[in-house]
């Protein structure tokens, strides 16, 4: 009963609201397989925000993903069109993402500047090396490297028993992250980091390396994140998933994790990434342009943390309450 | 040396420095970017950040961010440009562009302090309802034709210096001036050090606040004024991304990201010096596209090393201390070596 109350649920009822309300005013969205498929439009943002939560809930942020994204997209088309292995290439794109993470991690410890401030740097950073390699090599800056192979644009395209090949990628990705996230040593670690770094470290934990992991593992994401998006688009461009930063970290907190750490569940985050990912699609079936849905979810996302903070909390309270008081006296005890 | 090693403990100096020796360098290799009006042009097109800057650093100080100014900016600039197409005399398109921006600012500083939404979510939500509600205002077209007065403004000169940079120098010395001289101006500094001691001393923390983002969307709106003078249209992508440069600035100036720390004039400095490296390429004859990663690396660089320096600084402090506590106590005279030591570590 107690997994009734909490934030995940309540998500997954907007969502449920969300799908109906959609379906109701435009009769083509409850189309099962248009749905599934629609997925594939957002399902970067869904990656690249699972390993995004580590790094919030150790009480960090990394806004430098969505360049990551383009780097390891431009790093992939680049060294394919020079004859590497098209699964080569991605090899490079994802450990590319793992060294721009460890790179962040590195001058966060090494230089003690706040986290926001180091990938602010290297957000500039690691687009403008997207650039510059995009730029050195033949490829001319903003239409891109295209031509994959057609087994690497079926990565993002195709389907596997019905089900688009992104959404097996994010369910895998969201068991490996939950297993090591709630199941794990590591993962407690790392919201004892975020909740009290100090009380961590005189603990025993190695608090730096937790922490650089974290920014490791968000690098991964964005690593991942920009290989899906240049086999979902089939052309690797250094620009791609350069607007995915704010998506990203509001789908993390909309999903339940505390902007200043300690707080948070990778579930939320995916629920979170979907409900938004849906709502533009929804709003775009009605007409509105994906820019213009962003209203929506700006007020989305102020809203719920206004409702979480006050008034969610007390509602909660009060029907315990309420339920208590008449079932069971001596239950009480166990309130919070 | 040791005035040096002062000088480099005051940010804001440090950074002129840094400016300085920047265009220095620039200039030796191509004497085009010192001669000539290419630094003049450079410093007007720089206003638009510099306001920002400005005006983001009253949130900073206190401890929170706005990220919402470009999206802001992009509104403001939207209304101007559309009164000032309609045949409303400027001065009303720019009072309404400023009161916009003003009244957005107020109602992130209510979120954040009425409501206690962490200001970087309060901003983010704002920033995707602003930049939403400008395609519905605009309906998703630039605005062309903005009167030839308007434009003619930007290039006005009173002493020499056009009108956008005595905005800005105007805004900056009246913004320091109340943030230093005015009791109130050391509020930011003591809500952003100590938020809870401020409210026990009875400082009014949630007019702060407020005030710090109306302040913050204020500036977002001059700018968005400077930039339909400069560019002379509106795009629908005005503003977009811009609050990540404006927050760099600042920290480039030395404004802390944890409240309570900083100097206008740093983040002023600040923004002057992304542009002038943002400008400083082309006469270095590098491609465009290496902007971004050599800004990027110079931030982290400033950054890292100021942080380095600063770590430094204190271990220093503690060994001297240290040394002359041992000295007093033993009452040794200082063997060689140690004095040897300290010179080559100055």
């Amino acid at each position: 009963m107690k997994s009734f109350y909490r934030w995940e649920f309540f998500l997954l009822l907007i969502f449920i609201v969300e799908i109906g309300i959609f379906g109701w005013l435009s009769p083509g969205f409850l189309n099962v397989n248009n749905l599934l498929f629609s997925m594939n439009d957002f399902m970067f943002i869904s990656i690249a925000a699972i390993p995004m939560t580590l790094v919030i809930i150790s009480g960090g942020i990394d806004v430098s993903i969505g360049s990551i994204m383009g780097l390891c997209s431009i790093i992939l088309g680049v060294s394919w069109s020079h004859g590497v292995n098209v699964w080569l290439a991605v090899l490079i794109a994802i450990s590319s993402g793992l060294a721009a993470g460890l790179l962040n991690g590195l001058i966060i410890l090494y230089s003690r500047v706040q986290p926001l401030v180091v990938t602010l740097g290297s957000m500039f950073l690691f687009s403008g090396l997207a650039l510059v390699i995009s730029g050195g090599s033949k490829a001319s800056g903003y239409e891109g490297i295209s031509g994959f192979p057609d087994t690497f644009v079926q990565l993002g395209n195709g389907s596997f028993i019905g089900i688009p090949n992104p959404l097996w990628f994010l369910i895998g990705m969201t068991a490996v992250f939950c297993t090591l996230l709630h199941f794990t040593k590591y993962g407690r670690s790392v919201y004892l980091v975020g909740i009290n770094s100090k009380a961590a470290f005189y603990s025993g934990l190695r608090i730096k390396w937790i922490s650089l992991s974290t920014y490791i593992l968000s690098g991964l994401g964005g690593g991942l994140g920009g290989i899906l998006l240049t086999s979902y688009f089939s052309s690797a461009r250094a620009d791609l998933g350069s607007e995915a930063v704010l998506p990203v970290i509001t789908a993390v907190v909309l999903g339940g994790t505390s902007i200043i750490g300690g707080k948070g569940s990778i579930a939320g985050t995916v629920i979170a990434s979907i409900v938004i990912g849906f709502m533009q699609y929804g709003l775009q079936m009605i007409g509105l342009t994906s820019e213009q849905a962003s209203i929506v979810i700006g007020a989305m996302l102020i809203i719920s943390v206004m409702a979480r903070q006050s008034s969610y909390q007390k509602v909660i309270q009060w029907f315990r309450q309420s339920k208590t008081d008449s079932s069971d006296p001596t239950y009480k005890g166990e309130m919070r | 040396m040791k005035l040096l090693l002062r000088l480099m403990q005051i940010r804001e100096a440090s950074i002129f420095l840094f400016i300085l020796l920047f265009v220095g360098c620039i200039g030796l290799v191509n004497p085009a970017f010192t001669s000539g009006g290419s630094l003049g042009l450079i410093l007007k097109s720089s206003m638009i950040l510099l306001v920002l800057a400005v005006g983001q650093s009253f949130v900073l100080i206190t401890a929170n961010i706005d990220v919402s100014v470009g999206s802001t900016m992009g509104l403001s600039a939207a209304v101007c440009g559309m009164m000032l197409t309609h045949g409303v005399s400027g001065s009303l398109s720019v009072a309404a562009a400023l009161l916009i921006g003003s009244c957005i600012g107020a109602a992130n500083g209510l979120g954040v302090s009425f409501f206690r939404i962490p200001s970087i979510i309060m901003t983010l939500g704002t920033l995707g309802i602003v930049r939403g509600y400008m395609l519905f205002y605009t309906e998703g077209k630039w605005i062309e034709d903005i009167p030839f007065y308007f434009k003619k403004l930007s290039s006005a000169a009173f002493l020499g210096i056009q009108l956008p940079v005595w905005i800005g120098i105007i805004a900056a010395v009246m913004a320091y001036l109340f943030l230093t001289r005015s009791s109130v101006g050391r509020y930011f500094y003591a809500v952003g050090d100590n938020e809870a001691g401020a409210r026990l001393i009875g400082l009014p923390v949630k007019s702060i606040t407020v005030l710090a983002f109306t302040f913050s969307g204020l500036s977002a709106s001059i700018a968005a004024c400077l930039f339909v003078m400069n560019i002379g249209f509106v795009p629908n992508q005005t503003g977009t991304g811009i609050e990540l440069q404006v927050i760099a600035a600042a920290v480039l100036g030395g404004v802390s990201l944890s409240g309570g720390q900083g100097s206008l004039f740093g983040a002023a400095l600040g923004a002057i010096f992304l542009e002038v490296i943002n400008n400083s390429l082309v006469f270095l004859k590098v491609p465009a596209y290496w902007n971004n990663a050599i800004s990027g690396f110079l931030l982290l660089l400033i950054v890292t090393g100021d942080s380095r320096f600063q770590l430094w600084l204190q271990s220093n402090g503690k060994k001297k201390q240290q040394e002359q506590e041992n000295m007093s106590r033993s009452k040794l005279p200082k063997s060689g070596e140690g004095g040897y030591e300290d010179k080559v570590v100055l």
